[in-house]
């Protein structure tokens, strides 16, 4: 019973990682939904090493890759260099960002990027938890991570000038 | 930026933002930030990046969960309530009957034979077989037909479709427990395809269809994209095992599908 209710507990999150995930309610519903119901099919198999819901973030995660895989929505692929900077899109740098360019750009980061940037941002996991969850070392977490925070820049009109921080493959003058 | 103090990297900035670093170190880290106004910038920008993503999606963990997803619970916990009500030997009975059924096949072995190279009809397989698994394998709502809940009458009508008695191994040993199973359309007419998934939600599929080979086939391997399957064909049906998951992984328990299967 207590598994059932940890699963419970931890629907209000999966919904909001899979709505960050895959925009469209309906379909994030059904990811938490097959998620819920491997759970709940294999919780006698369940030994509890670890918090239930890290397992349940595997298998949604797991579950989004497969759909994924099938699937692949525009926006894979979109390299960096090839985002073009929309200078209308300047916003004042002390205000917040404009939340409808945020959730475009969003969709329009590669799956892994996006995948590691809701899991450390939205779910407030740390480094070692997201790399865990995401079955990704911890250099592939922050190397996404760096990825997705500079391509959600320039989606937002934000990109870098002359403020490009030194790192590896990202070097500027 | 004229400072003799190194400009921060990625990755220090990136286990700052995180809130990764002890306390002394975080401090040490904010005396750098401010000779360092780029990564400052930068700092700011992402809090700003993450404040948005927060203020986008937040609030839907403090929506009412729709009511098809706390049913799954609901039944559950059903189910699990009138498990412990019934009478303990029901459970064990099923045990007992589901292992008898699995002994014929047991104390039969692998034996390596001779690796050919696969003939026209293996390789239609392989790519049935992949084709099969990767339309059903995403599927949310139907992944299988019949589910393994009713394991006599997959049985009994998997072994009709397909005119030879059939019956899915077990994968236990490997964590992949039985989902059921579905027909699908093969070369030779219909084929069975049975669904496996372990706890973290991977699955593979059992692929049977009823197209025999003389002389029997060696294991054979064909990967297409991501997914890997490992392939055999005996006197009277062909064998496919397929996933995503490691190649080891996927041999072991097509090596499990082939000792259960003979």
């Amino acid at each position: 019973m207590r598994v059932l209710d940890e699963i419970e507990s931890a629907i209000p999150a999966l919904r909001r990682y899979a709505r960050a995930l895959m925009r469209d309610r309906d379909r994030a519903d059904d990811l938490v939904q097959d998620c819920l119901e491997r759970a709940v099919a294999n919780r006698h198999l369940w030994r509890g090493d670890g918090p239930v819901q890290a397992w349940l973030f595997r298998i949604l995660i797991n579950r989004y890759r497969d759909l994924h895989r099938r699937d692949p929505a525009p926006g894979h692929l979109v390299a960096i260099e090839d985002l073009a900077v929309e200078p209308v899109q300047f916003g004042d740098p002390e205000s917040g960002l404009a939340l409808r360019e945020v959730r475009d750009a969003m969709a329009r980061l590669p799956v892994d990027q996006r995948e590691a940037l809701l899991i450390v941002a939205l779910e407030g996991k740390t480094l070692e938890e997201a790399a865990g969850l995401l079955e990704i070392p911890k250099g592939t977490l922050m190397s996404r991570l760096a990825r997705a925070r500079a391509t959600l820049r320039v989606l937002t009109g934000r990109g870098p000038g002359a403020d490009v921080l030194p790192g590896p493959g990202r070097e500027r003058k | 930026m004229m400072t003799e103090k190194p400009a921060l990297t990625e990755a220090e900035l990136l286990t700052y933002a995180a809130g990764a670093l002890p306390p002394e170190e975080a401090a040490a880290m904010k005396a750098r930030l401010v000779d360092d106004p780029a990564a400052s910038a930068t700092l700011a920008e992402w809090q700003l990046q993450d404040a948005a993503i927060r203020d986008l999606y937040g609030p839907v963990a403090e929506e009412p969960v729709p009511d098809r997803l706390t049913a799954i619970i609901r039944r559950a916990k059903a189910g699990d309530a009138a498990e412990q009500a019934r009478p303990k030997q029901g459970r064990f009975a099923l045990i007992a009957a589901t292992c008898a059924a699995l002994a014929f096949g047991a104390g039969t072995g692998w034996f390596a034979r001779d690796l050919a190279t696969p003939s026209a009809g293996a390789q239609t397989l392989a790519s049935n077989a992949i084709r099969a698994y990767e339309t059903f394998v995403v599927e949310v709502a139907h992944p299988v037909e019949v589910s393994a809940s009713e394991a006599e009458h997959l049985n009994t009508w998997m072994s009709k479709r397909l005119g030879h008695e059939i019956r899915p191994p077990d994968f236990a040993a490997a964590g992949f427990s039985l989902m059921g199973g579905r027909i699908v359309p093969s070369a030779e007419g219909a084929a069975a395809l049975y669904m496996y998934e372990d706890p973290q939600g991977q699955r593979i599929t059992l692929y049977i269809a009823p197209e025999g080979a003389s002389p029997e086939t060696a294991f054979q391997f064909a990967q297409q994209g991501e997914t890997q399957s490992f392939y055999w064909m005996d006197r009277d049906l062909s064998y496919a095992v397929t996933g995503t998951v490691p190649r080891e992984m996927l041999r072991q328990i097509a090596l499990a599908a082939y000792d259960q299967l003979i």
